[in-house]
């Protein structure tokens, strides 16, 4: 009784000082009015998206009185937060963009519970989102930015020169609507290969729409291998596009030439030249893509002023996506989404630390960046109109809504990763059935080495 | 000569310092007392490089053998079982072939041309010119240099030079249709028809009905974008009139934007494919006659005569152009395809080596040129001068002579290349387009890969690391030999 006594006077002379007051439950659910003192936070993004990131901050720093020390660590975030925290100078907060890392980091005890800080605020995600980042039943994390990769990307005016006047809600329409576009003589589908990472998130969307969340989540940990019949339905199905090599832009060898960006380039172009496919497929962020290649693109299915998309980028080009479908005979996935995100994390519990995670789970910051363009939120209180157009208004329904929401596999996978992306380039450069067999094999194989398991 | 040799060594070794002569000193009367000063006094001189190598050289080393033993976060101790990862993975061993085909061939290759390049440069006039413009690529960082080669090998030949340069002689030779269809994407003549043609012989496409004179045929394409068509003169389609005598026609794009299923019927918004070459062939295959296509697609061969005809769209009209060869690309040189995986990992030779071997070759001679160049500066000219006295050729004396006198210097450039190419990494990570990264993958880029990029499994990649360091231990004690000898 008497050493708790002793703490609680001492908090209460630290409280006094000023210095702090943040862990106290009796104090208001809103951040102190200046609490002072400052956080360290890393994340991956450099560039503009750190001016948004910065933007998104400043009303937290405003009201609060703590500065943000903002580090970008690009890319290599997760092997540098890793180090970090062994070599003794991690930041106070991170965001990651894989929830692997943060499971990993959670069971090691290197991260704080969060809780009891989130508290109620954990309400504002989907339970797909907040089970991403929970381990043994404690929360790790809060989603700050979610990326939707559902998406297909159309040039509206090469559908409108085939005929094309809805978009597809089953995959077979996609096929039939290949064949159309192929006809009307433009090559239906640009497709990214790169380092097979956009193979990759293409064959998950596939492998997501035919089997569904539950058997995704299973073999993302393995628990189904890569042997079973679902993944083989998955390459068959796959197959339907990318064996018809007429119905890529450039056929086979084209693809595999087909890094990104420039694969998206080839349906959106800068101006000066002509589209040289009609869809492509990659997640929400080809949309930045297309308005840095012109200022032009309008999102939607009509032009500046309402006038027509036109197929020449300099004049009233546009831009639209539609969610990738699941086959008629599984329609009951199609509400299914594939994405990613960036969640924040706390390494070292500070009032500090604690008052940003709370704002990074409120609306306030999403809202301004959401505003600011190129970015989704999956927050549900993030409202519909923060958003600046249509199509980043579709991207963030589609995220909020999600029947079922699964993470990127591969981001999953560990040191395999790159393996599973060169067997699925493998697949690309031949997609008969005893070669999907020989990658099947060769898969299970690689994730029990790489998983242990 | 040898004689005096041998006597001035006794000489030198009492100059040399250490411990003999320490002792002579201290025999020669030295303070006693003072016997360990020159010690702590060297250990002084000597700690902070030996810090500085403890800290940066071994005990790294030692970290690195002591992680390949563990599993990915360096934690749990695996055994071997890191080893036996690289030596069954199929994607690991191709970065053994690879560093292979970089160490058997471009050391040599490096050399070679190196050579040629320093005798070259020896024996022209703008010797320095030509010395500054072979020796600047090494000034370039390796990325660039990486990102230049990769733009001029590229599939496309608008931006590639070496496609370009191919295609334009391509061009000359066998120049594309109007209608040029891309073969290499998949691309068929078949693929065209819509309405009222099939596959004919030769490539060609023919009417799938057979006419006489008086019949109008209307021949339906598809596939065909309507750009191309408008940058031929295509103006809207039209069926002709009969006509006595003549097998007349239309050649027209059978795909209409309003109605894009409805095929075979001439819609107000299609249009005719100007310029087509056609041949009416008579049952027998031969040719009655040719007619090109109008701006509005139609055709007519007049004066046909009696008998059964068909019209036949030749095989020219849609030749392939050059669409450029991908030099960037995972195809093997060898014939692996029928091998397991395995096997095809370790034997198959990707074009994109070879075209990273030109691209590093021409970062590389120019060093290889200088330091042959200096060799050659120091062969003593008496020699050779002599040689040229006794009626040694020009080429005897290069073989004979200059060859021998280089050697050492040949050897010195050939094992730098050696141990340069064991690591080789930054020109694959720039210049291999992303799917070629896995068939161009070497050692140190997929121990950068396993390290450094996602989660990282440092367990691999210090296995990885410590096989290259055992594989360029050997050129690493040549190099030693040579320098103390």
């Amino acid at each position: 009784m008497k050493r708790i006594g002793i703490l609680a006077a001492a908090a209460a002379v630290i409280v006094g000082v000023g210095a702090c007051g943040g862990t106290s439950t009796t104090n208001s659910p809103s951040p102190q009015a200046q609490l002072g003192g400052s956080v360290t936070l890393w994340a991956e993004w450099t560039g503009a998206e750190q001016r948004s990131m910065e933007a998104a901050l400043q009303p937290f720093e405003q009201s609060t009185g703590v500065t943000v020390n903002y580090t970008s660590k690009g890319s290599s975030i997760s092997a540098a937060l890793g180090s970090a925290i062994q070599g003794g100078a991690p930041p106070d907060v991170a965001l990651l963009p894989d929830p692997g890392t943060v499971q990993t980091l959670a069971k090691q005890g290197s991260i704080k519970d969060l809780t009891n800080i989130v508290g109620s605020l954990a309400s504002n995600y989907g339970a797909a989102w907040n089970q991403l980042v929970t381990t043994n039943g404690k929360l790790y994390g809060v989603w700050f930015k979610g990326a939707n990769k559902n998406t297909i990307w159309y040039n509206p005016a090469e559908f409108a020169a085939a005929g094309i006047t809805s978009t597809p809600t089953t995959w077979e329409q996609v096929i039939q609507d290949a064949g159309t576009l192929k006809a009307s003589g433009i090559a239906p589908f640009s497709l990214c290969t790169d380092i097979g990472w956009p193979v990759a998130d293409f064959w998950q969307n596939i492998y997501l729409k035919t089997a569904g969340a539950t058997s995704y989540n299973s073999l993302a940990t393995h628990a189904t291998k890569w042997t079973d019949p679902t993944v083989t339905t998955a390459f068959t199905t796959f197959g339907q596009l990318v064996g018809q090599a007429s119905y890529l832009y450039g056929g086979v060898r084209g693809s595999l030439d087909n890094g990104y960006p420039v694969c998206a380039d080839k349906v959106f172009p800068k101006p000066g030249a002509t589209p040289q496919a009609a869809m492509v497929f990659e997640g929400d962020f080809v949309a930045n893509e297309i308005i840095s290649n012109s200022a032009n693109y309008t999102p939607g299915n009509t032009g500046t002023g309402g006038a027509t998309c036109t197929t020449d980028p300099s004049k009233t080009p546009c831009y639209n996506f539609f969610s990738f479908p699941a086959p008629a005979a599984n329609s009951a996935n199609s509400g299914a989404v594939q994405g990613a995100g960036d969640v924040a994390i706390m390494v070292k519990d500070t009032p500090q630390a604690q008052a940003l995670i709370k704002y990074l789970a409120g609306p306030q910051g999403a809202s301004i960046w959401a505003h600011l363009g190129g970015f989704a939120s999956p927050n549900n209180k993030v409202a519909s109109s923060a958003y600046p157009d249509p199509v980043a208004q579709a991207i963030a329904k589609a995220l909020v809504n999600a029947t079922g929401f699964v993470f990127s596999l591969d981001d999953l996978q560990g040191s395999w990763e790159k393996n599973m992306w060169q067997d699925l380039l493998n697949f690309i450069k031949d997609t008969s059935a005893p070669n999907i067999a020989s990658i099947q094999a060769t898969m299970e194989q690689e994730a029990t080495a790489g998983l242990g398991h | 000569m040898a004689a005096a040799n041998t006597e001035s060594r006794p000489r030198l070794r009492i100059r040399l310092p250490g411990r003999a002569g320490t002792r002579q000193r201290l025999e020669e009367g030295g303070n006693p007392e003072g016997g360990f000063r020159p010690h702590l006094g060297s250990l002084a001189f000597l700690a902070p490089g030996a810090i500085w190598l403890l800290a940066i050289t071994v005990y790294p080393l030692v970290a690195t053998a002591r992680n390949s033993f563990y599993d990915g976060t360096a934690t749990n101790f695996v055994g071997l079982r890191n080893y036996s990862d690289i030596f069954s993975t199929a994607s690991i061993l191709v970065t053994f072939r690879n560093n292979v085909i970089w160490v058997l061939v471009f050391p040599f290759l490096v050399t070679f041309v190196g050579l040629v390049y320093g005798v070259l440069a020896e024996r022209i006039r703008w010797s320095t010119a030509f010395k500054t413009i072979i020796f600047m690529p090494i000034v370039f960082s390796a990325t660039s240099s990486a990102l230049v080669w990769r733009t001029i090998f590229d599939l496309d030949p608008h931006i590639g030079i070496v496609n370009a340069t191919v295609q334009t002689a391509s061009d000359l030779v066998s120049p594309p249709g109007l209608y040029p269809i891309d073969s290499s994407a998949g691309q068929t003549v078949n693929g065209l028809a819509s309405s009222g043609v099939g596959p004919g012989p030769g490539g060609t496409l023919q009417s799938t009905s057979m006419v006489s004179a008086g019949d109008v045929l209307t021949l339906g394409l598809i596939g065909i974008n309507p750009a191309t068509l408008k940058l031929a003169g295509a103006q809207t389609a039209f069926v002709p009139s009969p006509s006595p005598g003549s097998v007349t026609g239309l050649v027209w794009r059978d795909f209409s934007a309003t109605s894009p299923d409805a095929r075979g019927q001439v819609l107000p918004d299609e249009v005719g494919f100007p310029g087509l070459r056609l041949t009416l062939t008579r049952s027998d295959g031969g040719s009655a006659g040719t007619a090109i296509t109008d701006s509005r697609g139609n055709f007519h061969f007049d004066g046909v005569g009696s008998g059964k005809f068909l019209v036949q769209i030749d095989a020219r009209n849609f030749r392939s152009g050059f669409t450029g060869i991908f030099w960037l690309g995972t195809q093997s040189l060898t014939p692996t395809s029928s091998l397991n995986q395995t096997a095809r990992a370790l034997l198959s030779v990707p074009l994109v080596d070879v075209s990273m071997i030109i691209a590093y070759l021409w970062i590389w001679a120019g060093f290889a040129m200088v330091v042959i160049g200096a060799g050659l500066a120091t062969l003593d000219r008496e020699v050779l001068e002599a040689a040229k006295m006794d009626g040694a050729g020009e080429w005897q004396t290069f073989r004979r002579m200059t060859m021998p006198m280089l050697a050492p210097v040949l050897i010195v450039v050939l094992v730098t290349m050696l141990i340069n190419v064991l690591k080789i990494f930054d020109i694959i990570l720039n210049m291999a387009p992303g799917s070629s990264q896995g068939d161009a993958n070497t050692l140190a880029l997929a121990m950068y890969n396993y390290g450094f990029t996602g989660l990282g499994n440092w367990g691999l990649a210090s296995a990885l690391a410590v096989i290259l360091f055992i594989l360029v231990v050997p050129a690493i004690v040549i190099n030693l030999r040579r320098i103390r000898g």
